[in-house]
């Protein structure tokens, strides 16, 4: 489902050169709950973002769903991205000024589907992650949890076969954490999505099946 | 402070090189406007005075009658006045010379036998002895041109000038050149010397004197000396010192130059709104510097400071700028303006010179104070930035709630403010006084808008978002996202708009003023000047500019086949109460059936009808009001025969000159002051009659003699339109100056709200927007800027145009002028604020759109 080839990223800071990824090389398989560990430098979200087609790498092929994105036009990545990749951020995830239902249809009217279509749809999702008591609601007026939740929901909005998540419950206490994780999990097994998060906690990464530590740009570990 | 200033805020503005300038710019284009406009200004007053000084040499009174001029009988009874030491009189004047276009000379005719007794003359070469002045005066062809006028039109001693006269073409003999001092240096060296009789000749001003210039002999008093000589003259001239003289003539621009100086305040109100955003978004952006300055123990104090200090060098900076480019502008505007004055009032030597230290006062102290107080809110906003500001992560900030209340609540203050000055202003003393307090009360009305713009923004994109309106070609989401960008920062955003709004409504005033005024002009020019063909000498229309001739072709042009009647029409400069007027003349009797006056009080026909008898005189609009006078009064006139009086048959709208004019038939005028010359001959052709062929036969008959204009009706009002557009010059140049600013402050805003989400916008860009639908987004935002805009600065526009067309006009010039709203403009105004703010928002958005998401999300 991914394919990481000798993937290079090098950040250019005035005259230095800093490498946040030395040649990766990984697989993760459709269905596969991943998470990728790493003290901070280690180029793990870096990594995330090349998987998610945010970024080019310096050098390297990243292919997802067997098509090549690194090599993508801008445009021609960021549709792809649109239906086929989810996104979940650690914090600025949802419009502040969209209500959680807006929220969530937002993928869907950027590819132009009817209103109505696309308010059945995200009804549909918010019931999924238990929110639909508050699908009018502001962002300003839910909590982190809740607003975790809308962002998954956002992100399932075209059921993508791949799921990418950025420190989910970085922001969130460790009970909620728990609950967005369990909710993750759960999409992971009834809807066969493929799950990559990244994350600090432990506890975090026990729910995945897989786990890559990344150290200063390489993999060190890459196991159960 | 100084090295805060160094570390700080010295490497901002290098960073944002485009924010500086923006605000620099902002400083430097209202400081040249204020500075130009000062210089031309000064430049009219000086120019005058300084002609006139020059001219009047020792003279400390002068004898003078405006174009009417004094009687040549009167001389000796001055020159005889106890007190009076010596008496000089001259004839002067412009007059073409032919076969040069555009070149004039100021023409002074004196007896040069007593005239060195007043004025300096530097003859140039072995000097100007009393035999050359005697072989001089026994030429009567004599003209003594300056060193400079004769070395550029390569005329040595002995060539032959051709001039336009009264009489027609003359030709004039150099025979002596001067030196450019004294009165020589007068219009740049465009001057030159005759006898008096012969100067009387070109003129066509026998048997009369246009100033007779006095010293006083030596323990008399200058006061008493000038009574003596009032009740010697009983009226039929007037005494002043030179200076007097200058202020009268400086008073026929007062409305001119009143109007200049209210056109530059407007370029630094807009200034100011420039300034006010890009200072505003400075703060924003450096919101986490901020921040972090306050976490290390920042004073507010200290902090206010600073950012005053930034915007005090910058101000400085700016004004000195400005400055260099005002008087850059001035020597353009100069042009403008002195082709206007010659046009429309008296031949001025304008100069801009060098830049006064009071001008260079002036531009500073406008620049800063404008800036400061513009940077006075910014600065205080970010002394209430939090400390925590540095470790904030939060990607939007909550809507300012609390601060629309301090713009509502100086809308409402200005909103009891405007209408208490307007109705204020007809009450005081004075046009000027009048004219000012309206504009200013005009002003403030347009704050009001400017002030209740975060409330509109605010309700009205909400109401346009809630009413759900589709917008072709674009998704729910963009303009929803467009829209409430706009009211998350409604002060922000509403700054901007202010300073459209007031772009906006500065240009359609002046659009709306041009509009009504031409439409006016061109009204009355219909109902005015109702004859075929208007023939004159020197310029198409009668003002400072054409050589009146005599009515030696009269009797010809009457016999011409296809004319019907032919007028005499007559316009001289004069004084009444000591400030100037202008009395024109026709023949009543003559044109009477074809002539349409248009009247403001009273009966048009039956006014002719009675002028034509001799029964009195019709007066303008102007005059009315300048000097309190109505139908049926009476007013008495300083003429060559002495102070008459003439009853006033009607008031009549005269757009002419805003002096003031009276307008009597030319038989009583030529009886009262004795001038038989003519400034056009007005001619009526019979139905039918061949235009073209009248045409060629008085040029055939008359063009050589004469250096003739013949225009049509149709080249007449052409001609008006002219100089009516160039006197506006200034006002369209700050039109354009209000449009940059305003597309610059479009700008500038959008920049710093994209900078306030920058987050938002990776967040849209990551979960699928393709950099187009983003780009629509940001420039919907500015779209919806313009239109707004548009709309209000339109609504300010049409009732501020129509106060300044109706009321304020009228308290400065005694002018009735139409309102002719210019729908074509304000249909343009509207689309073209929508469009320029859309071509505006297009960098911003390609900006917003094209940051790598990676960096808008903020990782590291």
């Amino acid at each position: 489902m991914i394919r990481c080839i000798d993937v290079r990223k090098v950040y250019r800071q005035g005259q230095n050169e800093i490498t946040a990824l030395a040649g990766i090389t990984l697989d993760i398989t459709k269905g596969e709950f991943t998470v990728i560990m790493g003290p901070s430098g280690s180029g793990k979200s870096t990594l995330l973002h090349l998987i998610g087609g945010l970024d080019r790498p310096t050098s390297g092929d990243v292919l997802v769903d067997q098509r090549l994105i690194s090599q993508m036009a801008d445009d021609q990545v960021t549709l792809f991205r649109r239906t086929k990749i989810g996104f979940v951020f650690q914090f600025f995830n949802l419009l502040p000024t969209l209500t959680a239902l807006e929220n969530v249809t937002l993928p869907l009217v950027l590819d132009g589907r009817a209103k109505a279509e696309a308010d059945q749809k995200s009804e549909f999702l918010l019931a999924k992650v238990g929110l639909e008591q508050r699908k009018n609601h502001l962002p300003e007026e839910l909590s982190g949890g809740e607003i975790q939740r809308i962002a998954i929901a956002r992100a399932l909005a075209f059921n993508p076969p791949i799921l990418l998540a950025d420190e989910p419950t970085g922001n969130l206490d460790s009970k909620t954490g728990e609950s967005v994780l369990a909710l993750l999990r759960q999409i992971n097994r009834d809807d066969g999505c493929t799950v990559v998060i990244v994350t600090h906690s432990r506890e975090a990464a026990c729910h995945g099946d897989r786990k890559i530590f990344l150290r200063d740009g390489s993999v060190e570990k890459d196991g159960c | 402070m100084f090295r805060l200033l160094q570390t700080l805020s010295w490497r901002h503005v290098r960073r944002h090189q485009l924010r500086t300038a923006l605000t620099f710019l902002g400083i430097a284009l209202g400081v040249a406007v204020i500075v130009a406009i000062a210089m031309v200004n000064r430049s009219l007053t000086s120019s005058f005075q300084s002609t006139i000084e020059q001219i009047a040499g020792k003279a400390v009174l002068q004898v003078a009658n405006g174009e009417s001029g004094i009687n040549e009988s009167l001389f000796s009874v001055i020159r005889d006045t106890p007190g009076v030491q010596d008496a000089a009189a001259a004839v002067e004047g412009f007059l073409p010379v032919s076969g040069k276009r555009g070149e004039r000379l100021y023409v002074y005719g004196v007896d040069l036998l007593t005239d060195f007794a007043i004025r300096d003359h530097q003859f140039a070469g072995s000097g100007f002895a009393f035999d050359q002045a005697l072989d001089f005066i026994a030429q009567p062809d004599s003209v003594a041109l300056t060193e400079s006028f004769a070395r550029r039109l390569h005329l040595p001693i002995g060539a032959q000038i051709t001039l336009a006269t009264a009489r027609g073409k003359q030709n004039y003999t150099v025979r002596a050149l001067l030196k450019e001092e004294g009165t020589a240096r007068v219009f740049g060296g465009n001057f030159a010397l005759m006898d008096l009789p012969a100067a009387q000749r070109s003129f066509g001003k026998e048997g009369k004197l246009d100033i007779i210039d006095l010293t006083v002999e030596e323990g008399a008093k200058i006061e008493t000396v000038q009574q003596r000589l009032k009740s010697r003259l009983a009226g039929a001239a007037e005494v002043e010192r030179p200076k007097k003289r200058g202020e009268q003539i400086e008073s026929l621009l007062i409305s001119f130059r009143v109007g200049l100086f209210f056109v530059s305040l407007i370029a630094l109100f807009v200034g100011f709104f420039l300034i006010y955003n890009t200072v505003s978004v400075s703060v924003i952006q450096r919101r986490r510097e901020i921040g972090t300055l306050r976490c290390l123990g920042m004073r507010r104090g200290e902090l206010l400071r600073l950012i005053l200090a930034e915007a005090l060098i910058l101000a400085v900076i700016g004004s000195l700028a400005g400055s260099l480019f005002g008087w850059l502008l001035a020597q353009a505007a100069l042009v403008a303006v002195g082709q206007t004055v010659a046009d429309l009032f008296t031949v001025v030597d304008l100069a801009a010179g060098s830049f006064t230290l009071k001008e260079l006062g002036l531009a500073l102290v406008s620049g800063i104070a404008v800036t400061v107080f513009a940077a006075l809110h910014p600065a205080w906003e970010a002394i209430h930035v939090s400390p925590l500001e540095s470790a904030r992560q939060t990607a939007w900030r909550p809507r300012s709630r609390a601060r629309r209340s301090w713009a509502t609540a100086l809308a409402i203050f200005c909103f009891l403010l405007s209408p208490t000055l307007i109705f204020l202003s007809p009450s005081l003393q004075g046009p000027v006084e009048k004219f000012s307090v309206g504009v200013i009360g005009m002003l403030v009305f347009l704050l009001v808008l400017a002030f209740l713009c975060p409330l509109v923004i605010n309700y009205g994109v909400k109401w346009f978002w809630q009413s759900a309106v589709q917008l072709p070609g674009h998704s729910w989401v963009e303009a929803r996202l467009a829209s409430d960008s706009l009211r998350r920062n409604p002060a922000r955003s509403g700054i901007t708009v202010a300073t459209l709004v007031i772009s906006l409504a500065a240009i359609f005033t002046i659009a709306a003023f041009v509009n009504s005024v031409r439409g006016s002009l061109l009204a009355w020019v219909d109902q005015m000047v109702t004859a075929d063909l208007i023939v004159s000498s020197g310029a198409r229309t009668a003002g400072p500019r054409n050589v009146p001739l005599t009515e030696e072709p009269s009797p010809n042009f009457r016999h011409l086949p296809g004319v019907k009647i032919v007028d005499l029409y007559r316009l001289i400069r004069s004084t009444y109460q000591g400030k100037p007027i202008l009395i024109e003349s026709f023949s009543a009797r003559e044109s009477a059936s074809v002539r349409n006056l248009p009247m403001a009080a009273g009966d048009g026909k039956r006014a002719l009808r009675e002028m034509g008898e001799g029964k009195g005189v019709i007066i303008s609009e102007s005059f009315q009001s300048r000097f309190s006078k109505n139908a049926n009064e009476v007013v008495e006139l300083s003429t060559p025969s002495g102070s008459i009086a003439f009853k006033i048959l009607g008031v009549y709208v005269d757009y002419s000159s805003d002096a003031g004019s009276v307008l009597i038939d030319r038989a009583s005028y030529k009886k009262y002051w004795r001038d038989e010359l003519v400034d056009a001959f007005d001619l009526w052709l019979e139905p039918g009659a061949d235009q073209a062929a009248v045409i060629k036969r008085i040029k055939d008959d008359y063009g050589e003699k004469y250096q003739l204009f013949i225009s049509t009706h149709r080249e007449l009002k052409d001609a008006v339109v002219r100089i009516m557009e160039q006197s506006f010059v200034v006002n369209y140049a700050v039109e354009i100056v209000a449009v940059v600013v305003a597309i610059f402050s479009v700008i500038n805003t959008l920049l710093a709200s994209i900078l306030d989400r920058i987050r938002e916008i990776g967040v849209l860009r990551a979960i699928g927007a393709t950099q187009a639908q983003v780009r629509r987004i940001v420039v919907l935002e500015a779209g919806w800027m313009g239109f707004l805009g548009g709309l209000l600065g339109l609504f300010a526009g049409t009732i501020m145009a129509y106060h300044h067309v109706v009321y304020n006009t009228k308290f400065l010039t005694g002018w009735t002028f139409q309102f002719y709203y210019p729908y074509g403009v304000a249909i343009l105004s509207l689309v073209a604020s929508v469009v320029l703010c859309l071509m505006a928002g297009y960098g911003p958005a390609k900006q917003a759109a094209a940051r790598p998401i990676v960096t808008a999300i903020g990782y590291e």
